[in-house]
């Protein structure tokens, strides 16, 4: 595995753990935790909401402490709103800190999205317009992120439902930069890779040619849905379905790009039982693995 | 001031907005908004969901929503200010039981995620000379929330679970209830206790010494027997151990 770029401003390296598992993981949903620990079927490892783990103790916090010590663990953030104008929350932080501390996952992420101003939250994952202000403050805060816990984070591409006219770069142009400018890696995710592409109509294989090979360290995948809204038809991403066959296909030219990273299968809307989901991720495994013969 | 900051503003004004907006992108995170919000107070409050209905809770999520809208990335929290949102709405109602079945609700749902604590160990009891019984100070359980309600409000909790049998009918006259949650192995239970015991509670929750939370006692119930309540309540786990003795 590659060692992150030093950050432009020289301080501080981030290292990534040396064995990450090939083989894909999935997102870990509470209605899962007993199946898993009984059934402990045979995925890579399993992906955490970080939010879901901020209680001080009980059950929930106990059944994540198990499954750690059978799965390699990542924590995925989803409400830091790292770019947001506002202040950056000193409270979620410390949890995360906490979290992070007594978890010891072996990947960090969070989004390249905002989702709060004036200390009123939507908790969504709003998109920035893609300028030169806007990669400024997102790269400053990732950097103080990272800082704050000592190790590298991941940062994930959104799906997203609009563009702003303010834009003055592409979002690859724009997530490019970020991990060049705070020296954090890139969670690809192929399927809001595909959404935003149609919805926004641009070609999905320039957004990956355009990356950093070196600082995609994760990818994941989820099904969306297809729905009319006014005059156009928008595809929406529900992370309650299959991975479509176009999704499928893009991500087996993001394995020949960038080789075999840990992928994850997201469903964590209309949950299915357990089953689906490790089928799902044996189907990433063959995808994976097929592309990746490929381009050797 | 910065663009970035208009923008934001401008945009979040926008989904909070009630009147139609043209634009398909706004529609849709609007719908994220209002559906994200919707789902997690039902998560929290799935028994005021049964009883008044889908529909009208989906009514009751969207004007909360904009009374209180989440202050947290962690869309745990939202559900604090709902108790007194429904009081707000519903006290002197024939529904003025809605807000206590809903701060029993958040009592379950804090006493869920609260810290883990050390058991009261009664045998530290033994090295206390028993003339300073009365100095003894306990502390409750991080996860001992109480909820008291002139309604039955245990009763309408428990025939509004998932399982339970939907013929089960509910005398709302059979208050007042005194409720306690406590914490096990399997998750949260919620224990109904005497008025005496409940009280009790209430001193330890103000730190009151042993003898402060007698006094209190005996003139509300001048037949408290302290000894009986303090043997339930530490078999029920709803004392720790810790900075217990003087």
């Amino acid at each position: 595995m590659s060692v992150a770029r030093t950050p432009v401003d020289g301080s501080t390296s981030y290292s990534v753990a040396a064995d990450l598992p090939l083989r894909a993981g999935i997102g870990l949903r509470a209605q899962h935790h007993s199946d898993l620990l009984r059934e402990r079927p045979a995925v890579g490892w399993i992906e955490a909401h970080s939010e879901n783990y901020f209680a001080a103790g009980g059950v929930q916090r106990r059944y994540l402490e198990q499954l750690r010590a059978i799965y390699p663990l990542s924590l995925h953030g989803v409400g830091l709103s790292l770019g947001s104008i506002d202040p950056l929350s000193q409270t979620h932080l410390q949890q995360l800190q906490h979290l992070v501390r007594q978890f010891a996952p072996m990947l960090l992420s969070e989004h390249l999205s905002w989702s709060s101003v004036d200390g009123r939250f939507t908790n969504d994952l709003l998109p920035l317009p893609y300028t030169e202000e806007a990669l400024r403050h997102m790269a400053a805060r990732v950097s103080h992120v990272q800082e704050s816990l000592g190790r590298q984070i991941l940062i994930e591409n959104v799906s997203s439902y609009l563009q702003f006219p303010h834009s003055t770069l592409s979002e690859w142009e724009f997530l490019a930069e970020l991990a060049h400018e705070s020296g954090c890696g890139i969670l690809l995710d192929v399927n809001n890779v595909y959404v935003n592409s149609q919805n926004h109509g641009f070609d999905p294989k320039t957004y990956l040619l355009s990356l950093p090979r070196a600082a995609v360290k994760e990818m994941h995948l989820a099904g969306h849905i297809a729905r009319q809204v006014g005059n156009r038809q928008m595809l929406i991403d529900t992370h309650n379905q299959h991975v479509c066959e176009a999704v499928w296909d893009l991500y087996g030219f993001a394995v020949r790009l960038f080789g075999r990273v840990p992928t994850l299968i997201e469903w964590d809307a209309d949950i299915p039982p357990l089953g689906v989901l490790v089928a799902e991720a044996q189907e990433a495994d063959l995808r994976a693995e097929f592309n990746h013969v490929v381009a050797a | 001031m910065s663009s970035l900051r208009d923008l934001q503003r401008q945009f979040v004004e926008a989904l909070f907005d009630e009147s139609p907006d043209g634009r398909a992108g706004i529609e849709i995170y609007r719908n994220n908004l209002h559906e994200g919000f919707f789902k997690a107070l039902a998560l929290e409050f799935p028994v005021i969901q049964r009883l008044v209905g889908e529909d009208y809770f989906r009514q009751l999520a969207r004007s909360f929503l904009h009374a209180h809208p989440s202050r947290a990335g962690d869309l745990h929290a939202i559900g604090a200010p709902f108790p007194d949102y429904l009081r707000g709405r519903f006290a002197g109602t024939q529904y003025a039981y809605l807000p206590d079945v809903a701060e029993l609700e958040w009592a379950y749902e804090q006493a869920s995620i609260a810290a883990d604590a050390e058991l009261f160990d009664v045998r530290s009891l033994a090295c206390v000379r028993p003339d300073s019984y009365g100095e003894l100070r306990f502390n409750l359980h991080p996860a001992c929330y109480r909820v008291r309600s002139a309604y039955p409000i245990l009763r309408i909790w428990q025939v509004n679970q998932p399982d339970a049998d939907t013929d089960l009918a509910v005398d709302l006259s059979m208050g007042p209830d005194h409720i306690v949650t406590r914490r096990t192995e399997r998750g949260v239970e919620l224990v109904r206790v005497q008025h005496g015991d409940y009280r009790l509670l209430e001193c330890f929750a103000r730190n009151e010494t042993l003898g402060e939370a007698l006094s209190t006692l005996q003139r509300i119930t001048p037949a408290f027997d302290l000894g009986a309540a303090l043997r339930r309540l530490i078999a029920l786990g709803m004392i720790t151990n810790q900075g217990a003795l003087p």
